[in-house]
């Protein structure tokens, strides 16, 4: 009887279970503007022999984020191959994503920001090897080709090295946001060195503004924009040869250097005058509401350092370029180390393997998906291919600039880190530095909490 | 339309199934115990031995459903659990008893066992506290029974909603600013400086159990209630007659009545106490000190993806129920002396 | 319950001379309503607060307490004024006209300025010299006026800073704005289809054991009770992940790709559900009139007799009050439908949706608000219908 029920209620779990994706229109009619429609074509060409079959996507973006964005370049996926692609994300994508594959439910494309998060999946053998040959071509076809070779190269599970994730979408980090009225109407320039930045930090002061909106406040992540900071300012001080060390910890965080650089951020950020609101606003303000200091009258503050994707947070109706703009967090002239530009992006790999996914993977070094994206909003491309007279807008080609424009190019260090330090003590050390603990204390912390996962 | 209304004739479909399967199984069995058991025939030693037999067979049909959910949900990832604990971080490696020595050295760990402690005297007296008083304030004005759905309203909100609601209370603007948050606009209003609460040590734990306290003691307070109401009419008039004022009712004779009912839920937001989680979680992710066991827990199994250390912090959390299991099955036992 | 027996004691009634209501009016009394009408003040106005400001403009929401909902208050604002490509020639004078508040009716305009730093320089109706050339008026309606004598070439609008009044509004634009966002009625179906069956399965099940474990004699009964016990406290985080590879592993027998159903996640929430259930029913049942039971043995009734036709009845409302909770607490739950039932769009619960709505738009107070709000909606409506066995359920059993 019991087993009656179960089959019974198994097949009405079952029928309800399987629901068709809505088929989307195309955002951009075929053949017009500066897209690469020959490739779109070529592409299609190549795999003929996919129609009717499924694709899961697990991604990090979110609806009213850039979940639309992305649907639209699905949708010419789907329309090449007649592949039925089922996008899904969620509040926390990556544990769930993690949840996924340890439990074997893992859709079959898994796109995530963190490769320190891919590292491990890897080395669990969550993940499907895209091969040499596919490594070859993401080193050849992107820009700083190699370094995404690394970022996507990771132990097995039996503890060979293997290329698996792609790049696809990136961010650009080292920008400060400002509104040029502001800026005009105070006299106020945009400096071109870390000194210079600093001289303007305290001019501001002086004329009685109070120059930076800092906000570390971001829920269960609490803590995450002065880790952005940090490795900002670390870029500054040290060569990058420094900066890997510390990321893989040869150099340790309670390294004087690092000690240091945790130190000139508390120069920005816990100095009364220096920010809104004073230090205590600092940990409690929530990420996204600390830029909207910028448009309020009177200005809150005039400066604001986030990654590219935080024009979704300024207020409605806001003009980029012309209410608000951003500009190069600039390097050091004394340090001279060049024009470092941090910068983060999303990975995609294969978690469940069908020719589908890996025709996706192959879509994905196609110009067309990254061009669809590029001419909406928040998508920056390394893709050679792809035609920059696809931006959407000037702000965008402006931060592709910068990208190009960089003499060394390091990925967010946070997301290169174990989770535990990258997502755990790093956070939670910068939360306690903002609050009451010196430079030293933390790093000792995070130092020790390195220590005790190896 | 079409896979909606599927999936509602689905939903329906299921309670139909499950409830017939319900019956079918209950009655089945009861019925198939007595037929294949039956006592008509027999006579003497022989019907005393099967009526035995069946009165030790029929408590476990009844429990058999119960039993297999319960192995299958919940103590077969318990066994799961404690295995994993004597494991490294992927599952591999054997490491004894590693993870509970690495605990023990965490600061993290021992600093969330402090809050935990804090947690639990505080939060189960605070609201089995607030809900004695409002139970029994409620249950003699007319307007009681208003009073006491809005105390419970809280217990109806999720955790997605409730941090919601509480941001309104606890939100920190810079001096000078205009407070949205309502502490501080009571703070600022007095004429002090606003405090952003949720960093300030110490006492930003007690800030996120009163959002606990908030909740439950709408629970504590209408099975106190009910057990109030239990009381015998006479025996509250008796001790009016005998010229006891409300204070010497309450103590006297009201709480030593309802006395079992106050351990029950005691021990009911204890095991909640235990087990929280989403407002830590919600509110400041342990930051600020504000650490508790089931969110380190948390972080180390679906953060770091360490199963060995998350495991271990969860079999700690189940060996703090052990006092409150043992003093079940002494009661269990003393009820089982008297009936 | 609420006679005036109680606060008169040992004088009869009658004897007072008063209305019995107004023999409640003495200073304990009073006190009585104070105190209590403070504590449920305190425990009201969060939710009251977030009922307030859900109702509010959402411009005004995230800068002044929901408290002052009923005031006017005062902001400063800025606005841009159009480029050259905006103006019109009327009789050889050159205009640009608009409304600093764009469609916005209920503020109005005390004083505007040219700059950050004295946005309110000049009252409103006042006229201000231009750098661009000509004059500015800002009226107290918001609408202004950029006159000049020569044809305006400026190809950057310049800012006009202002002071205005905000009048007390309440809208539910929020509630709108919620409620059309795509899915949401979806989610509410979801919901409503993961909750019910997750609150009825359970109950059958729960009750027989609870009848069990209270009333009937047989090994291992007060390890069994202890074991219900210590289950409650099994945080269901951990049991996640050796579940769905469970459910995974049996869909594959089946040839389905992910155990990810309805089904699984109705089967998870009954068995987490259980202990509680099991608990609190059989504290319920241990507390029934032990003579019944007694006679009704006595009479040669077997115990799933008396199961069914008395101590199910009888506990009722006991098993209404559970399935109160248990509707709450699959309603409002995330973690379970979420890992169980996944995070596609055609498949995500209330909680999720919102969840989902308010993630990269953290910062959108009036969503927040709104959204709450809803997904408690049904929750509290299913509460006050079956309030009523909800007390009576509790009334006899849990006296010991």
């Amino acid at each position: 009887m019991k087993l009656k029920f179960f089959m019974a209620a198994l097949l009405a779990g079952a029928t309800l279970g399987v629901v068709a994706a809505q088929a989307q229109e195309l955002k951009y009619p075929k053949g017009e503007g500066a897209f690469s429609w020959d490739a779109l074509q070529a592409f299609a060409d190549a795999h003929t022999d996919l129609a009717g079959q499924t694709l899961s996507i697990w991604g990090p973006w979110r609806e009213g984020g850039d979940q639309e964005q992305f649907l639209t370049v699905l949708a010419y996926f789907e329309e090449a191959t007649g592949v039925d692609v089922q996008y899904a994300s969620s509040e926390n994508y990556e544990q769930q994503a993690q949840i996924d594959a340890a439990a074997g439910s893992s859709a079959n494309i898994t796109i995530l920001p963190q490769p320190g998060l891919l590292a491990n999946m890897a080395s669990q053998g969550y993940l499907v090897p895209l091969g040499e040959e596919m490594a070859a071509r993401v080193e050849a076809e992107h820009a700083a080709g190699s370094s995404f070779v690394d970022l996507g190269t990771y132990a097995g599970a039996d503890g060979a090295e293997a290329f698996y994730a792609v790049p696809y979408k990136s961010d650009l980090k080292s920008l400060v946001w400002y509104s040029p009225d502001n800026f005009a109407d105070a006299g106020y320039e945009v400096p071109q060195s870390y000194e210079a930045l600093k001289a303007l930090t305290e001019q501001m002061v002086a004329d009685g503004n109070t120059p930076w909106c800092i906000g570390l406040g971001s829920g269960g992540a609490t803590g995450w924009p002065a880790t952005d900071w940090v490795e900002d300012i670390m870029l500054r001080m040290y060569p990058a040869e420094d900066y890997d060390a510390w990321v893989s910890n040869e150099l340790k965080f309670n390294d004087p250097k690092v000690v240091a650089a945790i130190e000139e951020f508390g120069w920005f950020a816990k100095n009364e005058a220096h920010v809104a609101g004073g230090t205590a606003a600092v940990g409690t303000t929530d990420f996204r509401e600390s830029p909207l200091g910028l448009f309020s009258v009177p200005p809150a503050c005039f400066m604001h350092h986030q990654a590219s994707f935080i024009p979704s947070f300024f207020p409605e109706g806001t003009v980029l370029g012309e209410d608000a703009d951003f500009f190069y967090f600039p390097a050091s002239t004394e340090a001279d180390l060049g024009n470092p530009v941090l910068g983060a992006g999303t990975l995609a790999t294969i978690t469940r393997d069908t020719p589908a996914a890996q025709a996706f993977i192959d879509f994905l070094l196609n110009p067309i998906s990254n061009e669809i994206w590029m001419a909406q909003s928040g998508f920056l491309s390394t893709l050679k291919a792809a035609n920059v007279e696809t931006y959407g807008n000037d702000t965008l080609r402006g931060e592709g600039e910068i990208l190009l424009n960089a003499t060394t190019f390091r990925f967010d260090a946070s997301d290169l880190m174990p989770g535990a330090i990258g997502a755990g003590s790093f956070w939670t050390g910068m939360v306690d530095f903002v609050g009451s603990k010196s430079a030293q204390q933390v790093g000792d912390e995070i130092q020790a909490s390195w220590d005790a996962i190896q | 339309m079409d896979d909606v209304l599927q999936q509602l004739v689905g939903a329906i479909l299921a309670i139909v199934i499950a409830l017939a399967a319900c019956v079918a199984y209950f009655w089945g069995t009861n019925w198939l115990l007595d037929r294949v058991l039956s006592s008509g025939s027999s006579s003497g030693d022989a019907m005393t031995k099967r009526d035995n037999l069946r009165s030790s067979i029929r408590p476990w049909l009844f429990l058999f459903p119960a039993l297999l959910f319960l192995s299958v949900y919940l103590i077969y990832p318990v066994f799961e659990t404690v295995r994993l604990s004597l494991f490294d971080g992927s599952g591999r490696t054997f490491v004894g008893f590693g993870n509970y020595a690495w605990a023990l050295g965490d600061p993290n760990f021992q600093r969330s066992v402090l809050n935990n402690v804090l947690w639990l005297i505080i939060v189960p007296s605070m609201a089995t506290g607030f809900g004695l008083v409002i139970a029994v304030l409620a249950d003699r004005l007319w307007w009681g029974n208003i009073a006491k759905s809005l105390v419970f309203m809280p217990m109806a909100i999720s955790f997605v909603g409730a941090s919601v609601i509480w941001r309104f209370v606890y939100d920190y603007r810079g001096e000078g600013d205009l407070q949205i948050g309502l502490l501080n606009a009571i703070v600022t209003g007095l004429g002090f400086p606003p405090q952003a609460w949720i960093t300030m040590p110490f006492w930003n734990s007690i800030f996120l159990m009163v959002i606990l306290i908030w909740i439950q003691t709408g629970f504590a307070m209408v099975i106190l209630s009910a057990a109030l109401r239990g009381i015998p009419e006479e025996t509250l008039e008796a001790a009016r007659i005998d010229g006891a004022n409300d204070f010497r009712i309450f103590f006297d004779i009201m709480i030593p009545q309802i006395w079992g009912t106050i351990v029950v839920v005691w021990t009911t937001i204890t095991i909640v106490v235990l087990k929280v989680f989403d407002i830590i979680f919600a509110m400041t992710n342990g930051q600020w000190d504000t650490e508790v066991l089931a969110n380190l827990m948390f972080k180390w199994m679906f953060v770091n993806f360490d199963y060995g250390r998350g495991s271990a912090i969860a079999v700690v959390i189940m060996l703090a129920v052990l006092p409150i299991m043992i003093w079940n099955i002494r009661r269990a036992n003393a009820e089982q002396g008297t009936r | 319950m609420t006679t005036a027996v109680e606060q008169a004691p040992a004088i009869p009634r009658a004897s007072t001379g008063r209305p019995s209501w107004l023999a409640g009016l003495t200073l304990g009394r009073a006190l009585t309503h104070l105190a209590l009408l403070v504590l449920v003040l305190i425990w009201t106005l969060p939710t009251a607060g977030l009922l307030i400001s859900s109702l509010r403009d959402k411009d005004q929401l995230a800068v002044s307490g929901w408290w002052t909902a009923l005031t006017t208050s005062e902001t400063q604002g800025v606005t841009r004024i159009g480029t050259a490509e905006a103006q019109v020639e009327e009789g050889g004078r050159y205009f640009i006209r608009g409304n600093v508040f764009g469609t916005d009716t209920n503020k109005t305009v005390t004083a505007f300025g040219l700059s950050n730093a004295a946005p309110g320089a000049e009252p409103a109706g006042g006229s201000v010299e231009m750098t661009d050339g000509g004059a500015i008026t800002v009226q107290a309606d918001g609408a202004f006026e950029w006159a000049s004598d020569a044809p305006f070439a400026h190809t950057r609008g310049p800012r006009i800073f202002y002071v205005s009044a905000i009048a007390p509004r309440f809208t539910i634009d929020n509630y709108i704005e919620v409620l059309t966002a795509s899915g949401v009625g979806r989610s509410f179906i979801n919901s409503f289809t993961v909750t019910i069956p997750a609150t009825i399965i359970p109950i059958l099940i729960a009750a027989f054991a609870a009848y069990a474990l209270a009333w009937m004699r047989f090994p291992f009964r007060g390890l069994i009770v202890a074991l219900v016990v210590g289950l409650l406290v099994v945080p269901l985080q951990m049991s996640l992940i050796p579940l769905l590879s469970l459910y995974n592993d049996i869909a594959k027998l089946f040839g389905a790709t992910d155990g990810k159903t309805y089904l699984g996640v109705w089967l998870a929430h009954t068995a987490f559900g259980l202990p509680l259930a099991i608990y609190l029913l059989r504290n319920y049942m241990a507390g029934l009139p032990r003579e019944i039971m007694e006679s009704a043995r006595i009479d040669g009734a077997s115990h799933f007799k008396i199961f069914t036709t008395m101590v199910l009845p009888l506990s009722f409302p006991a098993l209404a009050s559970f399935s109160i909770f248990q509707f709450l607490w699959v309603w409002n739950d995330l973690l379970v439908a979420m890992v169980f039932l996944g995070a596609q769009q055609d498949k995500l619960v209330l909680t999720g949706k919102l969840v989902s709505l308010l993630g990269s738009r953290g910062n959108n107070w009036e969503i927040l608000t709104a959204g709450a709000f809803v997904t408690i909606v049904v929750p509290l409506i299913v509460f006050f219908a079956l309030q009523r066995y909800f007390v009576r359920g509790l009334l006899a059993g849990s006296v010991k």
